[in-house]
């Protein structure tokens, strides 16, 4: 593999705590750097806190300690104007999706784009490449709330990627699917990274990673276990 | 152009989702715009026949004695001393009984027997427009009533205070139909508001991950309250119209109304309480969507 310039981090979080009320230990000093560019996996046993870190990443949940950085900006010390920005940089596909069950599945990608005010041809049109590239066309104007979890699944997806975000950050992404279409959607992020996105993918199903030389970094309890932990301090040395 | 373009859609879906509830709201509005400006049509008719009854405001002072020309010049003077006056006509036994000749017109002959010295000499002041209030006028015929060989002041005081009385009630009828308004169109449109955004919730927070900005979930409903103030406001006001002119067309030929010049609201008026009504209408939509931007 050729070595690759090292982009400037886009996501830098620094000994980040996150405690859930009373007392769930869900992160603990943890410390991660990500080059703008990188596609990277986050595995883990159930509960080990890979969702917990994605909220902390897109700023939906906030570290008890340490930082957190994303595009440049603190999130400790972001202006409550600059969120909305934020949150147009990052597509995240929630793993329970968070679809609206009584719009179609066109309106619910759309919305993505339509808070970033693109113009309505545009947002059909990468609707239905988007929808095409899923296999999902047919489901166009069905209701969100009558599709199969595999389906709902490719519409959370649909919308993470729909904006063409910086960085997308995908949520046990293949859960619910089969092999065809789990390469559908690895297929999908590929692509997004080849054309220059961040990309990161909580799972606990190591198929989808294991032929391919991406970065894997394993959460153990909150933790990072040893091994990912050196790839990240290497690729912390940045300025 | 693309931001237009997405709140109309946004606004359109709305409206969509919640009209039976706007159109409830539009109903209220409409109905508060109507009642009050109904009050207001006929306070500002008062105000303006009040002013007419100003112009030919006259008091008159009768006297024992006609006065005689060094007597009028002192008259006078005392009189401007008091009050600046707009003219003061004097007007000797014999002008008042010709006047009252004219007046019998057919019937002059009753005054066939009768001398002039019946009826007494008068000065006929007319005071100037600043000299308004009731309480002012009381004062001026106290005074006038001091002067040398006045017996009596007349101004058709009765009339003028239950004028003034009437006047008094209506502005207190506009004033509470006036709130009236004010609660409704506030109140009603941020209750709406606040059930479409109750009723939008799920999906309000949606937007809220996917980075939709504070003017792009709050304008949509700022527009709502906008389209309720201007329709509601137009609609009440339109529903006036037509009852003015259904007064009108009652009560024509010779009558009250006829002698009132009954007039509807000019343009500005009317751009007045419709710029109002919408201003309200955001207001409510705007404290609406402030209690949902803080949670
Ligand atoms: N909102 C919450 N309140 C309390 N505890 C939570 C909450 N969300 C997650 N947790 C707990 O935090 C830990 C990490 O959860 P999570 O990040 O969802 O793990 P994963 O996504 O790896 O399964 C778990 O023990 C979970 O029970
Ligand atoms: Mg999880």
């Amino acid at each position: 593999m050729e070595t690759k310039p090292v982009n400037k981090p886009i996501i830098e979080i620094v000994r980040a705590t996150k405690i859930y009320s009373p007392d769930v230990v869900a992160l603990e000093d943890i410390s991660l750097s990500v080059p703008a560019g990188e596609m990277l996996f986050l595995t883990g046993m159930s509960g080990a806190g890979k969702t917990t870190l994605l909220k902390l990443i897109c700023g939906i949940e906030h570290p008890d300690k340490g930082l957190v950085e994303v595009a440049g900006k603190d999130l400790n010390r972001i202006k409550a104007k600059e969120i909305p920005w934020l949150r147009q940089q990052i597509g995240m596909a929630y793993q329970d999706f968070k679809l609206l069950a009584d719009r179609t599945v066109a309106q619910n990608i759309s919305m993505a784009m339509e808070v970033a005010y693109h113009n309505i041809r545009a947002i059909k049109s990468r609707v239905i490449e988007l929808l095409q590239k899923l296999r999902l066309e047919h489901k166009h104007d069905a209701l969100a709330g009558r599709l199969s979890r595999g389906e709902q699944q490719r519409v959370a997806i649909a919308r993470a990627v729909a904006n063409s975000p910086r960085l997308i950050l995908a949520d046990e992404p293949t859960g619910n699917l089969d092999s065809k279409t789990t390469k559908l959607v690895m297929e999908l992020f590929e692509d997004c990274n080849i054309s220059g996105t961040t990309v990161i993918i909580a799972t606990h199903d190591n198929d989808i990673y294991r032929d391919a030389d991406y970065r894997v970094l394993e959460l153990h309890s909150g933790r990072f276990l040893p091994q990912a932990d050196m790839t990240t301090s290497t690729s912390n040395n940045m300025p | 152009m693309k931001f237009i373009s997405t709140i109309a859609l946004q606004t359109s879906r709305n409206l969509q989702k919640t009209w039976p509830t706007q159109f409830m709201t539009l109903l209220t509005v409409s109905l508060s715009v109507l009642i009050f400006s109904f009050f207001f049509l006929i306070y500002t008719n008062m105000i303006n026949t009040g002013e007419k009854l100003g112009d030919d405001l006259r008091l008159t002072i009768y006297l024992e004695e006609e006065p005689v020309l060094e007597m009028q010049a002192q008259l006078v003077r005392k009189i401007i001393n008091f009050s600046p006056v707009e003219e003061i006509r004097f007007t000797s036994r014999n002008d008042a009984f010709k006047r009252l000749a004219i007046q019998l017109g057919d019937n002059v002959d009753v005054l066939d027997d009768l001398d002039a010295s019946f009826l007494p000499p008068s000065i006929e002041i007319y005071p100037k427009k600043s000299l308004n209030t009731l309480a002012q006028i009381q004062r001026f015929s106290e005074y006038l009533s001091t002067l040398p060989g006045a017996i009596k002041v007349q101004y058709g005081q009765e009339w003028i205070e239950r004028f003034n009385y009437f006047t008094k009630l209506l502005r207190i009828i506009v004033v509470l139909s006036g709130i009236l308004l004010i609660m409704t169109a506030t109140f009603m449109v941020a209750y709406t508001i606040r059930l479409a955004v109750v009723a939008r919730q799920a999906e309000l927070e949606i937007l809220r991950l996917l980075g939709a900005t504070n003017n792009y979930i709050r304008t949509p409903f700022l527009i709502e309250g906008f389209l309720q103030g201007l329709f509601g406001s137009s609609l009440g006001l339109l529903a006036l119209f037509f009852l003015y002119r259904w007064i009108q067309l009652r009560f024509t030929g010779p009558g009250i109304l006829q002698l009132v010049d009954f007039t509807f609201f000019s343009p500005p008026i009317i751009s007045i309480i419709v710029t109002a009504s919408i201003t309200l209408c955001i207001g409510g939509s705007f404290s609406s969507m402030r209690k949902f931007m803080r949670i």
